[in-house]
């Protein structure tokens, strides 16, 4: 079955790099979706069911923290599965992060490999 | 790991693995560069137990090579593309650097990447903080990364 994805990331091209980066891995969505920050990815959530998230942590307006924090207290979104793609891996704010809820990091820079080792426990 | 290690070696990884670009870092610059032309700097502000500034000031040629390897489309002017692309190259270069100086980042935390760019203009840093500027070879020229911080 076709699957939809979120990207959720303030850089125009990382969003774009990511959604590249799926494809090199050998992912097929049906639909990917983008948010320039939390609050907006969760507008859009409140709309579309998606499969799985990928968000950046250091983002303006909400950043991926609260972000996981928003989505928990939210029933009809709270299982959707969030990898966290970010420069701040190895960190405290990765690991709490973790203990929120997200279920896979991706370090930045990383390669369709790195994206398919961690994506591929979830789709 | 000291600081012209770690942009040494971040700086590689980050073209090596996101744009298939090989570099290789030159000695570092004796003297900062304030003045840049024709030029996109991206910047990321630390702060905390560190405060000062990561920043690659980009050639424009360079820069929209870069955009148009990313994006994978043609890049003609230097646009918000542009600026965004080397903002990002600053936040991954930031990211390396904050894991390095701390244990596991504690106590730093980065700024919103933001970039400019001109015909000419002058960047300022920290006047009393240690730091590093390292130039970079690539097919097409060179460009800079710096970081400078105050503990």
């Amino acid at each position: 079955m076709e699957k939809k994805v979120l990207i959720v990331d303030d850089s125009n091209t990382m969003r774009k790099i990511v959604a590249r980066s799926l494809r090199q891995a050998g992912f097929e969505f049906e639909k990917v979706l983008e948010a320039p920050d939390g609050q907006a990815a969760l507008d859009l959530l409140a709309g579309e069911a998606v499969d799985i998230v990928l968000s950046d942590i250091n983002m303006p307006v909400m950043d991926g923290i609260e972000f996981l924090r928003q989505k928990n207290a939210d029933a009809q979104i709270k299982g959707i599965p969030v990898v966290m793609i970010t420069t701040e891996a190895g960190t405290d704010v990765l690991r709490e992060a973790m203990e929120l809820g997200a279920v896979g990091t991706i370090k930045k820079p990383f390669t369709a490999e790195q994206v398919q080792e961690v994506l591929g426990k979830f789709l | 790991m000291d600081l012209m290690n770690c942009i040494s070696e971040a700086t590689q990884e980050i073209f090596q693995s996101m744009l298939a670009f090989e570099v290789q870092p030159g000695a570092p610059l004796v003297e900062r560069q304030k003045m840049f032309r024709d030029t996109v700097s991206g910047m990321v502000g630390m702060a905390g137990l560190y405060r000062g500034m990561l920043a690659i000031h980009v050639p424009n040629a360079i820069a929209k090579n870069i955009t148009s390897t990313f994006l994978c489309i043609e890049v003609e002017d230097i646009d918000d593309d542009v600026k965004d692309a080397i903002g990002e190259l600053a936040n991954m270069l930031a990211g390396s650097v904050k894991s390095m100086l701390t244990d596991n980042g504690k106590d730093v935390k980065l700024a919103i990447p933001s970039a400019v760019c001109g015909r000419e203009y002058e960047v300022e840093c920290l006047a009393d903080g240690d730091g590093v500027v390292v130039p970079f070879q690539l097919e097409g020229g060179e460009f800079l990364v710096e970081c400078f911080l105050q503990k």
